[in-house]
């Protein structure tokens, strides 16, 4: 122990002045967040907001869309994840696996554990079980897929629709059963999030190809609309849906902000997406494509079975952060178009009679970062996985 | 290989056009830019023949297969495969490509893929083989190029010399009407040389035909039924084995074989 900080603290006077220094800030820090969650941070404006924050005023007899929705999601997610048919070769011992779960998993449990003792409703702990069932659901399916010939059989094309369908159609009913003036909170930043993720990934893909075409106007077209969504601001894009479109379309019928939300986001994220998976296709050597050529392979069938997923495979830890960032830019959208995402509502319960006035703006804020970050983590960490797990045959 | 189809074979050189020529090469030119890399080839593979085409880096010899299916447009001339004449037509291009099988240097394994489903791809998608089929047929290539136990691996895990003999099975597994090698052991380690010309002559004893660009003398005397020496983007010189090693008659070839042999 003596020697271990001696060779790794204390090796020189630098060292110590370094170790001291920053032991100092680190320990400071820490006890200073610890301070303020535990000792005087004032959570009850998040107990008592709970609702609002996370769903908004939600109507009451709808909740259960809400549930079905997330449901169906988790088992999308499960099934896509349980079918992969790639595995990795180390068998694993049932200690470990717990470790990996935790590792895995463990934020998001504390995190939905923590909202269910805010909320201290069996409502909540119903709705958590029910999610849960969705994930185990999932996997069965994505397990029964990888083992059953009958369902192994089902090309890609259409077993991905099929699992995905459900939660598609549950999250755009969700949309559509409440009005603008009823949502709000996380929920609203989390769907914007899984809509645009989902729309934008095969426009992304889209634009990449078009940019490589052989036909000099797709290409003009694709590049020209690539480099005026990368030149603009995303806030500047997401204020300007917000207003320009009356000029072209009648209020009375146009879409509302969460939808212009959603459009923005889909179009500026497949931007950045194209570049992201344009690199990933510059990538892949000649002579894979060559090597699909000498087999008769036609160019739709080498793009879609060769090069494209090497080249997606490649640029998994880009693509991912440019998701993780379009999660995060949600909140720009409560700024924009006036939604109540989370971080709105979060401003404006301090705002509350109860709270007015009591600098409580920290608490929310604080409540408001913890929902991005697990969000954040959680996918940062699968696709560290993912990558592993696709990366099995590199070169 | 039957001496008969050896005969057939050496009577088979430049210029004249046979029914029996499976590759026939007319006048043809390439040029990159103002290189020009190849100039006047006359050329024809007869069925069943195996044609070796030696010659110093730069002579033109890869580019010569490489037009042979399309992967290099030839500016000039006439090129026909299995009685199809490459043009700009893409349907041509394919049904070309569909018979004819190329193994790369760098072997070109889609490493993405199990070696069971690089070789089960082409007949999957090109030919609309059942996928069951196609997996008992890329079972079968493995069993004949001598690596049965590798079928679930990826390409990354097997050594240079299996994966160069994966690319010939998936080549294969389009039953090819003749087969390219572009110097299918440059890349090699000098000790996995031998599996993979192995499996090469073992194809031509079962008569495939074949046109191999290659480096490697002794295999050009034991399996050619004729040697191609060229230079500098034209043919200097075609004959037996015997005909070029033994006595070659222009001064390149002898030039040629001098530095290397």
């Amino acid at each position: 122990m003596i020697t271990w900080l001696r060779r790794n603290l204390f090796r020189t006077w630098w060292d110590s002045i370094m170790t001291v220094v920053f032991g100092y800030v680190g320990l400071w820090v820490i006890w200073t967040v610890i301070e303020f969650v535990f000792v005087t941070g004032r959570w009850e404006i998040i107990q008592v907001n709970l609702k609002l924050l996370l769903v908004g005023r939600f109507p009451d007899e709808l909740m259960w869309l809400v549930g079905a929705s997330l449901t169906a999601l988790a088992f999308w997610v499960a099934a896509v994840a349980g079918g992969s048919k790639i595995d990795l070769n180390n068998v694993q011992t049932i200690p470990h696996r717990l470790f990996d779960y935790t590792r895995r998993f463990g934020l998001i449990v504390a995190l939905a554990a923590l909202l269910i003792f805010l909320a201290a409703d069996i409502a909540a702990l119903l709705l958590a079980f029910q999610v849960l069932g969705g994930v185990v659901a999932g996997r069965l399916v994505g397990l029964a897929r990888r083992n059953l010939s009958v369902l192994g059989a089902i090309p890609s094309i259409i077993w991905h629709p099929m699992l995905a369908s459900p939660a598609i159609a549950l999250v755009l009913v969700t949309l559509m059963e409440s009005t603008l003036e009823e949502w709000g909170g996380f929920l609203i930043n989390f769907y914007m999030a899984i809509i645009s993720i989902v729309l934008c990934f095969p426009l992304g893909v889209l634009l990449a190809l078009g940019r490589r075409s052989s036909f000099p106007i797709i290409r003009l077209v694709t590049t020209t609309y690539i480099e005026l969504i990368r030149g603009a601001p995303l806030f500047v894009l997401l204020l300007l849906a917000g207003v320009a479109l009356e000029f072209f379309i009648p209020p009375s019928i146009a879409p509302d902000a969460i939808f212009r939300g959603v459009t923005v986001f889909t179009l500026f994220t497949a931007a950045y997406l194209a570049e992201i998976v344009r690199g990933g296709l510059q990538s892949i050597p000649k002579g894979q494509t060559e090597a699909g050529k000498a087999l008769g392979l036609s160019t739709t069938k080498i793009t879609y079975l060769i090069t494209m997923p090497q080249a997606l495979r490649n640029v998994i830890p880009a693509q991912i952060g440019q998701f993780i960032s379009l999660f995060k830019d949600t909140t720009l959208a409560g700024a924009a178009l006036n939604i109540l995402d989370v971080l709105n509502v979060g401003t404006a319960i301090t705002k509350q009679q109860d709270f007015l006035g009591q600098g409580l703006i920290y608490e929310a804020l604080a409540f408001v970062a913890l929902l991005f970050w697990v969000g954040s983590y959680v996918m940062s960490r699968e696709s560290q996985r993912l990558e592993k797990r696709l990366g099995v045959g590199v070169r | 290989m039957s001496s008969e189809v050896f005969k057939d074979a050496t009577r088979m050189s430049g210029g004249r056009a046979s029914d029996e020529a499976i590759v026939a090469m007319e006048g043809v030119y390439k040029r990159f830019k103002d290189f020009e890399a190849l100039k006047n080839i006359n050329f024809q593979v007869g069925k069943q023949e195996v044609v070796v085409v030696i010659g110093p880096s730069g002579s033109g010899k890869s580019t010569l297969i490489r037009c042979i299916n399309r992967l290099e447009e030839h500016d000039d001339g006439r090129i026909i495969v299995d009685g199809t004449e490459l043009t700009t037509d893409v349907r041509n291009i394919q049904e070309i490509r569909k018979e004819t099988g190329m193994v790369f240097q760098s072997f070109n394994l889609f490493p993405h893929l199990t070696v069971l489903a690089n070789i089960a791809l082409a007949p999957r998608q090109v030919r609309g083989m059942p996928k069951s089929e196609a997996e008992a047929l890329a079972r079968e290539l493995l069993e004949r190029v001598k690596i049965p136990e590798q079928a679930d691996k990826f390409p990354a895990q097997l050594s240079g010399g299996q994966q160069q003999r994966v690319a010939i099975a998936r080549s294969l597994a389009m039953k090819p009407k003749v087969m390219l090698f572009d110097e299918p052991t440059s890349a090699l380690d000098p000790e996995m040389i031998n599996e993979v010309l192995d499996a090469i002559k073992q194809l031509a004893q079962e008569g495939m035909t074949m046109v191999v660009v290659t480096h490697e003398m002794g295999f050009a005397k034991e399996v050619a039924d004729r040697v191609v020496f060229m230079a500098d983007g034209e043919i200097v010189e075609v004959g037996t084995p015997s005909e070029i090693f033994d006595n070659p008659k222009e001064e390149r070839t002898q030039k040629f074989l001098a530095q290397i042999l």
